[in-house]
């Protein structure tokens, strides 16, 4: 449930950018999915393909690159890989803040198009 | 003419305008004095029944309205309402509440200009915590009968909070509940964490957690006064 409402969004988002660019089809819509962005990537998956049916995004790809969890020491500034959940600087025992994994980002869009052959005039 | 893919790159959160819309209703309600308490937990931890004492606590001296939410029914508004103005958010099947179900619930109160706004999200360890509610504090609710496994298994929830509440404490006697283990667990995730302990239907430190809240309430609009 959690996700289709996400696909929903995203896909709002898709359709905007396709026609800024004049696009009819999307090809691939790459997305970001981190441990805390809250998404389970098959659900996410799923989802897709069941709302993108009948649309501009019918038949296009969801490739979802899974990224680790990134975090910054707000004390040392030491910047590492959080693991298993453990938010403490390993260096110093700061207190930190996440760079990266906890979102899900729309990282690119791939859309069809068509050129022309330069017809002199 | 020939077929070709362009890929556009964006690099955008995708939750980007719902964050902002979160933000500015916040500072809408740290504006006029509103501090917002989201609360969490697993249904039954307490939710409500730390809402009625903390009514009884809180009102003398401070406004306070509450937000409740749940599947179905309006049983937790009705128990709130002999003590405090509180409306029914009923999700129909949804596991967690959204902004705009908050803001709907406001408008059925009126939009109350009171010091406290607690908002009972749905019982949930899970989707509530994606969810931006426009709190200034968001506190999750640990009863001892739940066990103290809780914060590793639902870590995001206990990431994104900034209080923790152990609950039920006067049945600590008869489970087998660690206070310091679950105190260790949830400070692995998040160090920051402010815990507290309490027994709601024996008001037993009711009393700290409402000066908690008054203390957050200064700090938390001192600081949306000054960005203001």
């Amino acid at each position: 449930m959690h996700e289709q409402s996400l696909v929903r969004t995203l896909l709002k988002q898709v359709d905007a950018i396709r026609r800024e660019h004049g696009a009819d089809q999307i090809r691939e819509v790459r997305v970001e999915v981190g441990p805390l962005s809250g998404v389970e990537p098959l659900l996410l998956e799923s989802a897709f393909d069941q709302l993108a049916a009948g649309t501009f995004a019918d038949g296009a790809t969801l490739a979802i690159d899974e990224v680790t969890l990134q975090a910054e020491c707000r004390s040392c500034r030491q910047q590492f890989e959080v693991d298993a959940f453990d938010f403490r600087c390993p260096d110093c025992g700061g207190h930190v803040r996440i760079l990266r994994g906890d979102e899900l980002m729309l990282v690119s869009v791939s859309v069809a198009c068509h050129e022309h052959a330069k017809i002199s005039s | 003419m020939t077929d070709c893919t362009k890929t556009i790159n964006v690099r955008r959160d995708v939750a980007l305008e719902a964050k902002a819309d979160a933000e500015a209703e916040r500072r809408r309600l740290a504006r006029r004095g509103t501090l917002v308490v989201n609360l969490l937990s697993s249904p039954g931890a307490g939710k409500t029944t730390l809402l009625e004492a903390t009514a009884r606590r809180l009102t003398p001296r401070h406004s306070m309205a509450a937000l409740v939410g749940d599947l179905e029914t309006d049983r937790d508004a009705q128990r709130l309402s002999p003590l405090v103005p509180a409306a029914q958010l009923t999700t129909g099947g949804a596991c967690h509440l959204e902004l705009p179900l908050v803001r709907r619930g406001l408008e059925a109160l009126g939009d109350p200009q009171v010091d406290f706004l607690f908002i009972e999200n749905v019982g949930n360890l899970v989707c509530p915590a994606s969810h931006d509610l426009a709190e200034h504090l968001r506190v999750v609710l640990v009863s001892t009968t739940e066990g103290d496994d809780k914060p590793g298994k639902y870590p995001k929830m206990f990431r994104t909070s900034q209080a923790m509440l152990i609950t039920k404490l006067d049945l600590l006697p008869h489970v087998p509940f660690c206070v310091e283990a679950v105190q260790a667990d949830a400070r692995r995730i998040q160090p920051e964490l402010d815990i507290l302990e309490v027994c709601a239907i024996q008001d037993t430190g009711i009393s700290a957690w409402c000066d908690y809240l008054c203390q957050l309430r200064s700090e938390r609009l001192a600081a949306y006064q000054e960005l203001a």
